[in-house]
């Protein structure tokens, strides 16, 4: 125990030491995740429009005038060839939209929004016919109830002169039948709903899962993967082996100093993207932490696993396109249903795959322990089976006493 | 009299190279035990195979008198060729986590490391970091932290390879009195005068030891005036036969 906690102790000041790689550990996952952040995150801006012959219009109400700018026919084409709008549309009947059309992106952002007034216009024609409707059947009423009130007054007149007769057709008499509650507003719109989530979710925020694991995994990987192998190359680990210090302690204490910036990183980093940076999450921040704690575990004890194959640092991060980047691709930052098996055969050994399964599971699914305890078990075995080689693997080099 | 190491019949070969062959060597104890040889003769090999640190392919090796346990080690100070230190660390924290390791707490740790680093006179660069260490001060620093625990035997890789002599005959003087304390130590060296002040000596070369003894005696024997000319002696006398 005491042995671990100096392994630990010495490991902690190492990095606490060297200023660039405690930065490395703690400081540039945030700057990249900010800069992924903005990449992938920025709301996409609105697009400039605008609308003529709107005068003479019944739809101008659907064009609201923060989004439309009102122009003339000729300052609207002016503006268009000058790229400060988008698109205009023209209100005359029937209605037409001109693109500018150099940016898919941005006719795409265009049209959207354009089809969205249409909608509005489509229900403000809609609501004009019904309220002609409304109007006919109104003076039809009104002619119903004319006669009715004449019949109301030949019954009294029966009544008084001929009530057996009376009773006879008020039996046979269809009842007079209530009028349609006039016109329930039909909804013209396409109503989405969303089983996770809602349309808030930006790009970042569906990757953000599968971005943390990415980048935890390969700072924790590049910086336990050397910090172990200068422990081999130097000698020091010779000196480690030449002590009364057992196998386990080794590579225990190994994890259990990392482990500590592992926690702390993994604080950092979580607290940064779900308050700074406020990615969708509707999970609780604990759930995170665990499944990154446990994530940044497998992969310093796969570092420590890979360095032994390695002979100096240049060697360690040529492990890097081998390890790192198939699992950027294959952890569900793009959808592999649609891949051979073999491959997605692959991905079902990385990581980083079950870890943004969780993670998913957990920030926009909302799920509590039940939605990762799987994924963050095979994690936990994945780290068990790569100390347990580890351990192995020192075990060998320590021929004697074996 | 006992024998803090023993290794017998001693074979090992890298890939096709054949480093050693059939090398038996035991240490008598509060012996200095002189590994002499030109370079690439397997001096470092044999002893990282007495340690344990590379595996012999065949041979059998004994420390204190046993099959090696992890507790033989609590009695062991290995100085390798390479420094071996943690750089980042301060020279004071270098020798903290060794101690450390060894079993060394509180006030018996910190009395210990002011202790060896008077021995190699380094008691006053503690603080610095080892980064900031000439090559001779890490190398008085790595033998501090192999004597850091008073082990019984020390197994020494040129512990003085890079000193300047006066540093160099202070050490030398330092191994002595671990020997009168009753330690035993095998140091690996290239200089011959270092040699002379060995108990014994033994002569590695392709592999294999070509001669032992007492300095003085192996001179006579070979009727030669410095220890140097003893594996010239010896390759004459091979190609004789
Ligand atoms: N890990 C290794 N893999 C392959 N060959 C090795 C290895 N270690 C040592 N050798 C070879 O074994 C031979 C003996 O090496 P060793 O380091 O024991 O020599 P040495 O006597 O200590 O030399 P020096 O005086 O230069 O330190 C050398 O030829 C070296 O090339
Ligand atoms: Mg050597």
């Amino acid at each position: 125990m005491r042995n671990l906690f100096a392994m630990a102790r010495r490991i902690i000041s190492q990095i606490v030491r060297d200023k660039r790689t405690l930065a490395l550990l703690i400081i540039a996952p945030l700057l990249i995740l900010t800069l992924v952040w903005y990449i992938f995150g920025a709301k996409t801006s609105e697009p400039n429009l605008a609308i003529i012959h709107y005068d003479s219009s019944d739809y101008m109400s659907a064009f609201a005038k923060n989004d439309y700018k009102r122009m003339t026919p000729l300052q609207a084409r002016q503006a268009l060839a000058d790229k400060k709008i988008d698109a205009y549309v023209d209100l005359k009947n029937p209605v037409k939209v001109h693109l500018e059309g150099s940016d898919p992106q941005r006719n795409g952002l265009a049209m959207s929004k354009i089809q969205e007034s249409m909608q509005t216009m489509q229900t403000i024609t809609v609501t004009a016919l019904k309220d002609e409707l409304t109007d006919v059947i109104k003076a039809q009423q009104k002619d119903m109830q004319a006669q009715q009130q004449m019949i109301a007054q030949m019954a009294k007149a029966m009544q008084i002169y001929a009530p057996g007769a009376l009773a006879q057709i008020t039996q046979n008499a269809p009842k007079a039948e209530q009028p349609d509650s006039p016109h329930k507003q039909e909804k013209v719109t396409l109503d989405v709903s969303y089983l996770h989530a809602n349309d808030d979710l930006n790009t970042f925020d569906a990757f953000g899962p599968a971005m943390v694991g990415i980048f935890v995994f390969l700072f924790i990987f590049m910086i336990g993967g050397v910090s172990f192998l200068r422990e081999r190359t130097t000698g020091t680990l010779d000196r480690l082996m030449a002590s009364p210090m057992k196998n386990y302690q080794i590579i225990w204490g190994y994890m259990i100093g990392f482990g500590l910036f592992v926690i702390v990183q993994s604080f950092l980093l979580t607290c940064y993207i779900v308050y700074v940076l406020q990615i969708y999450n509707v999970g609780h921040l604990l759930d995170v932490l665990i499944i990154v704690f446990i994530l940044s575990f497998s992969a310093l004890s796969l570092s420590i696993l890979l360095s032994t194959f390695a002979s100096n640092e240049l060697q360690m991060f040529q492990f890097i396109p081998l390890v790192i980047v198939p699992q950027v691709f294959l952890s569900g930052l793009f959808p592999i249903d649609t891949l051979p098996g073999w491959v997605q055969a692959i991905g079902n050994l990385m990581p980083i795959h079950y870890s943004t399964e969780a993670l998913r599971n957990i920030m926009i699914r909302g799920s509590g322990f039940s939605g990762w305890w799987l994924d963050g078990l095979i994690l936990i075995l994945f780290s068990a089976v790569f100390i347990t080689i580890n351990i192995l693997v020192i075990r060998r080099q320590r021929p004697l006493t074996s | 009299m006992s024998f803090p190491v023993k290794g017998e019949h001693l074979h090992k070969k890298f890939k096709n190279q054949i480093v050693l062959s059939d090398v038996s060597l035991t240490l008598q104890e509060g012996e200095i035990y002189g590994l002499i040889g030109p370079s690439g003769a397997g001096k470092t090999t044999l002893v990282r195979i007495l340690l344990g640190l590379e595996k012999a392919d065949s041979g059998k090796i004994e420390l204190f008198e046993q099959r090696p346990t992890l507790n033989a080690f609590r009695s062991l100070g290995y100085m390798a060729q390479s420094d071996a230190l943690y750089s980042e660390l301060s020279a004071y924290q270098n020798l903290s986590f060794f101690a450390s390791i060894q079993g060394l707490h509180g006030k018996a740790k910190k009395s210990r490391i002011l202790e060896v680093a008077k021995a190699v006179e380094l008691d006053k660069d503690l603080k610095k970091s080892v980064a900031q260490f000439s090559g001779g001060m890490k190398r008085r620093l790595s033998l501090a932290a192999a004597l850091i625990h008073q082990p019984r035997l020390y197994l020494l890789d040129e512990p003085t390879v890079g000193l300047d002599p006066l540093i160099r005959k202070k050490l030398w003087t330092l191994f002595h009195y671990l020997k009168e304390k009753g330690a035993t130590i095998i140091v690996t060296t290239h200089v011959m005068d270092e040699v002379a002040q060995c108990s014994r000596v033994g002569l590695l070369s392709e592999g294999k030891i070509i001669a032992e003894g007492a300095p003085k005696a192996l001179m006579q024997r070979y009727h030669v005036s410095s220890v140097e000319d003893i594996f010239i002696a010896v390759e004459k006398e091979g190609a004789k036969k």
